[in-house]
């Protein structure tokens, strides 16, 4: 053999070495998906621990997890899209879902991702995690809202039963009121949007009106004003104390505080507040009860409003790392990861009260969505209506925020801040549109 | 050397200092004020920008909720600088002069302390100023209690939560504006106080007539930078009140970022940080302004 034959015959082999270490490398290379949500620490511990059992069947493919404050989550996720930094995976409120999907930041879900989520979920929590009947993400957790009373403070103030109306809600309001003591009969929240409009467009549901009726907003509405006349009437009457109200960053603060501490008889609040009332409460949560939103003079029975949140992948992300992305949240939320037939996130949601949507999961937790405090949830589940999503949604829940805190703080009439917030909404759902 | 070779060492020399200031000030100041004449999604390409004149403008002042939200919070960041520079001047002058002048003992460590609240990162502050407001749990209303004084709001009503603010911002900032009015403080040769003495002045008269007057030059740059540091405002906003209740606490700065990036409302955001800036650069060209007319006078 020729000193070329070998020279040649050493470099193909190098060369063919290279090819398969190459081919070897790109097959154990390791992909890292990253998972941003606001979830408190000991849930971001549930999911690291379910990402590290994800891992021992997908050693290619590492998840982090990185956690920030529910007011920052929006403004992380949009400033972080297309950056190497940014999160691949992301679990998002459904009112934002149509302006991340205009705007090309959250990617559709393969074929058999979207197939599972349509024949897995009940179809209205499909749709929500939908826009232009695309599935854009994994369902998770739904929420909703009802009463929660304190029982010992009810039987002290001679209340036998939770106001069904809203003339029983602002008589029991009254009762319960202490201002010596310090201690309001109903508790509105403030300085959080959603906290805020949730609990109101409850009441307005169970007064037989909606936000948003055929894409326009109805908030001078007579359903609509007398809700405001309500809030109205429980401030003025010393039933609520708005600066008893506030909330912060993550959603706590006075608010939270003053009913843990018995210094609030009632709430409207969601399901997934149990874990911050058992953590505040320890055995006193037991004097906790819910009941279904009380109902107005025109409603037709008590009807909570409903909201979702979904799971997202960023469009931004590499092939590879949408792909590892999609198939661990079909792994996350399929039957096989959690105990007893439940998913993972099953799991993660119902240690913080959450109530899970996919079917499998509901049937996997009878039994524990039959205690007390989530049983009143449930109940209301049925007749719940979803929040209006729709472009400009998140303006529009600032805008009526703004509205419903200057009647909780009398500096606007309910008349008035009806007016306000119709006039409001109705220019930002059309320039959202345009 | 000729002309032309001259100029182009002194663009070669100047490049180094002047090119990264251009490229990482300028550019985005340009940047800025050109969206501010366009409609455009923050979350989209520069290319989907849509020239629409004075709309932005005219939308920011506007009757609309997008109007009044904005004025409302350039009317609080004005509230919130002034009433921030008010505290932060006098209580640095008589901070400054307590540890320079009175000389007691432990001044230094006085000084320490004063200048490490200003090294504390705000996310410490925020977190500990949030607890000490709480108006059941805080310790602030427990000792208000104590002392017969009723139960105070802070954080929780529109008229209270913006100077609450203030009232953190001032205890961070006045340790550092301490320092500097100690340094404007040696500046004051001891001979004019001596010479004021022999003159009679005394107190009171030797504060007004020579300390106040020679520290004019410090005082004006202090209150320069707590204007800018106070239009600045930020995180405290953000990490404890999200601008509420009802808005009290909406500052420019946290409003632009919810409407430039959370809603993605990127002109309407750039036209709010260019009415900003000109409103910024208006309000320390008014005080140079004051400054060179006492000057003539």
């Amino acid at each position: 053999m020729s000193s070329l034959g070998i020279k040649g015959l050493i470099l193909g082999g190098a060369f063919g070495a290279l090819v398969a270490a190459s081919a070897g490398g790109a097959f154990a290379e390791d992909v890292t998906v990253s998972f941003l949500t606001h979830w408190p620490p000991e849930t971001v511990a549930k999911l690291e621990a379910a990402a590290a059992a994800y891992r021992k069947d997908h050693p290619g493919v590492a998840v982090t997890v990185r956690a920030v404050p529910f007011g920052d989550l929006l403004t992380t996720i949009r400033s972080s899209a297309g950056q190497a930094s940014g999160p691949t995976i992301a679990g998002i409120y459904d009112l934002w879902l149509p302006e991340l999907v205009r705007d090309k930041l959250v990617a559709a879900a393969p074929d058999t991702n979207a197939a599972e989520v349509k024949a897995e979920w009940p179809a209205g929590v499909a749709t929500a995690a939908s826009v232009g009947g695309t599935v854009y993400g994994y369902p998770n957790e739904i929420d909703v809202y009802a009463l929660n009373y304190n029982k010992k403070l009810f039987a002290e103030a001679g209340i036998d039963a939770p106001p069904k109306t809203w003339d029983e809600l602002v008589a029991a309001a009254a009762k319960l009121s202490d201002k010596d003591a310090g201690r309001q009969g109903f508790g509105m929240i403030n300085s959080w949007a959603a906290g805020v409009v949730h609990p109101f467009a409850s009441l307005l549901a169970s007064n037989g009106g909606a936000l948003v009726v055929d894409g326009k907003p109805a908030l001078d509405s007579d359903a609509a004003k007398e809700t405001f006349a309500l809030y109205e009437t429980l401030v003025k009457a010393g039933s609520s104390e708005a600066t008893m109200g506030t909330a912060d960053a993550n959603t706590t603060g006075p608010f939270l505080d003053n009913f843990v501490s018995g210094k609030t008889g009632m709430i409207i609040m969601a399901n997934w507040w149990e874990s911050a009332l058992k953590a505040g409460m320890g055995d006193a949560f037991a004097d906790i009860a819910t009941a279904p939103i009380p109902v107005g003079p025109k409603g037709d029975g008590p009807h909570s409003i409903s909201y979702s949140w979904l799971t997202v992948v960023s469009a931004a992300a590499a092939p590879a790392e949408q792909k590892a992305a999609w198939d661990f949240l079909a792994w996350l939320n399929g039957p096989t990861s959690g105990a007893n037939g439940a998913s993972a996130m099953g799991d993660i949601l119902q240690s913080m009260g959450i109530l899970p949507t996919r079917k499998s999961d509901v049937a996997a937790f009878k039994d524990r969505l039959d205690t007390p405090f989530l049983a009143g949830y449930v109940s209301v589940l049925e007749e719940a209506r979803p929040f209006p999503v729709v472009l400009g949604g998140q303006e529009f829940t600032e805008a009526l925020q703004a509205q419903i805190e200057a009647v909780q703080f009398g500096q606007a009439s309910a008349a008035d801040a009806a007016a306000a917030a119709q006039a409001d909404a109705v220019s930002i759902l059309e320039r959202a549109a345009q | 050397m000729t002309g032309f070779g001259l100029r182009r060492s002194t663009i070669a020399m100047l490049a180094p200092s002047v090119g990264p200031i251009a490229v990482f000030v300028l550019l985005p100041l340009l940047l800025t004020l050109w969206l501010a004449f366009q409609r455009w999604s923050s979350q989209t390409p520069f290319s989907t920008a849509t020239f629409v004149g004075l709309d932005n403008f005219r939308e920011i002042f506007g009757a609309g909720s997008v109007g009044s939200d904005f004025k409302r919070a350039l009317t609080n960041t004005a509230l919130y600088s002034a009433l921030s520079i008010a505290l932060i001047l006098p209580l640095s002058v008589l901070f400054g002069m307590l540890i320079h002048q009175a000389r007691p003992r432990g001044a230094t460590l006085l000084r320490t302390i004063l200048f490490a609240t200003y090294m504390v990162p705000m996310i410490a502050v925020a977190l500990v100023f949030s607890k000490l407001y709480s108006p059941t749990e805080g310790p602030l209303n427990q000792v208000l209690g104590l002392v017969g004084i009723g139960r105070q709001p802070w954080l929780s009503s529109p008229s209270s939560a913006l100077v609450s603010l203030v009232i953190l911002n001032v205890w961070q900032q006045v340790g550092y504006f301490t320092v500097l009015a100690i340094a404007g403080l040696t500046q004051i040769p001891d001979s004019v106080y001596e010479a004021a003495k022999i003159d009679g002045a005394r107190g009171p008269r030797l504060f007004v007539s020579i300390t106040l007057p020679l520290l004019k030059r410090t005082l004006v740059f202090c209150a320069v930078i707590a204007l800018i540091n106070a239009v600045q405002v930020f995180e405290p906003v953000a990490l404890i009140t999200q601008g509420g209740p009802v808005g009290a606490t909406n500052v420019v700065t946290y409003h632009i970022r919810r409407v430039g990036i959370e809603r993605a409302q990127g002109g309407l955001g750039s036209a709010m940080a260019v009415t900003l800036l000109l409103a910024l650069v208006v309000a320390v060209s008014a005080v140079f302004a004051a400054v060179r007319k006492e000057k003539q006078r």
